[in-house]
């Protein structure tokens, strides 16, 4: 007999993720999903983002990695909260990860969580988390070619944040690729070029993270 | 690879969905892809094979129909096909979309046997 179903495969992840992202925005509470490539630097742009924020806005940390509690052992001492999902072989977080590191966090207590996502620029960009933002980074040591390369990542990025720009002029890069590539893939997102080293862009990323805020949560 | 989650969730529903009916033994399962959601095929064929052992989808045909996608734009609410690199507006040039078709997986349908069906050696129309 033929049964006809009609029911959305990833039914169960998107469920786990609005629930996710209804608790968070009930309490004010900015979540942000962090994706890129390994070593784009992710970790450094919240080591520096965390202080940068200040006492007004406490920030909570998810950091997704195969192996290790490095990353949350990086971030713990600027954090609030920092909970390590190890994923073993997994190659992105998914919803209900997030769902079961929640109560590890005083939510009342947070303006933002940052969700560092696994570094790929594949998987990730198919599981809603519950994020309210996508934050997608590039670095300029991966090259200019990457937004063409993984257009489905950037197509969804609600920020790109090119970093590592005290790099600029000492490796060869051409910005305008970057631009172009943008151009055709995604003109919401703002292109913020920042560095953690300098701290170039920084007030054009934190002004962004609370308009963010501001738009996504409620008071 | 995260066709692997993919593929355990059309297990799942599947199995589910067959249950329901009284069915002990599943034989297609068709599922629609949107082409945004890159789902390499062959990878999700192996994955499959993998999370149905054991289950009454074991040895069931997968039967994949990919959907193109559809966006509209943000901008002028223009309605086109973008490829999955391209998402320029083809009437305002801003490439600021919302994705309306070719962003889904569903599971379809699928055929299945109960007990009696199988028993008897009649070959049913699907």
């Amino acid at each position: 007999m033929k049964i006809n179903v009609v029911e959305n495969v990833l039914k169960a992840n998107d469920a786990v993720a609005a629930a996710n992202r209804r608790m968070l925005s009930d309490r004010r509470l900015l979540a942000v999903n962090l994706m890129s490539a390994p070593g784009s630097g992710k970790t450094t742009l919240l080591e520096k983002t965390i202080p940068a924020l200040g006492e007004e806005y406490p920030c909570g940390v998810m950091v997704g990695d195969l192996q290790t509690t490095r990353d949350a052992e990086r971030l713990g001492p600027y954090a609030v909260t920092t909970t390590q999902i190890n994923t073993g072989t997994g190659c992105h977080l998914s919803a209900t990860q997030v769902a079961e590191a929640l109560p590890a966090f005083d939510l009342d207590r947070l303006a933002f969580l940052f969700i560092e996502n696994v570094g790929n620029m594949v998987c990730p960009a198919q599981f809603d988390l519950g994020e309210h933002v996508k934050a997608i980074l590039l670095s300029i040591p991966e090259g200019d070619d990457k937004v063409a390369k993984y257009p489905t990542l950037f197509q969804q990025a609600d920020v790109v944040l090119l970093t590592k720009v005290d790099l600029l002029g000492i490796l060869d890069y051409d910005l305008n690729r970057v631009r172009d590539d943008l151009a055709r893939i995604n003109t919401r997102a703002p292109f913020i070029q920042l560095s953690s080293k300098t701290g170039q862009g920084f007030d054009q990323w934190l002004a962004w993270l609370k308009q963010q805020r501001l738009e996504h949560t409620r008071a | 690879m995260h066709e692997l989650p993919i593929a355990a969730a059309i297990v799942e529903q599947a199995v589910q969905a067959a249950a329901a009916h009284g069915a002990t033994r599943i034989e297609t399962i068709e599922v629609e892809i949107g082409r945004r959601r890159q789902v390499v095929p062959e990878a999700l064929q192996i994955a499959f094979a993998a999370t149905s052992e054991g289950t009454i989808a074991e040895g069931a045909r997968l039967e994949i129909v990919e959907i193109e996608m559809e966006a509209v734009c943000r901008v002028c609410g223009h309605r086109f096909k973008p490829e999955i690199d391209l998402y320029l507006c083809p009437r305002c040039e801003q490439a600021d979309v919302r994705i309306v078709a070719g962003d889904d997986m569903i599971l379809k349908s699928i055929t299945a046997q109960t007990p009696e069906e199988s028993a008897s050696q009649e070959p049913r129309p699907a």
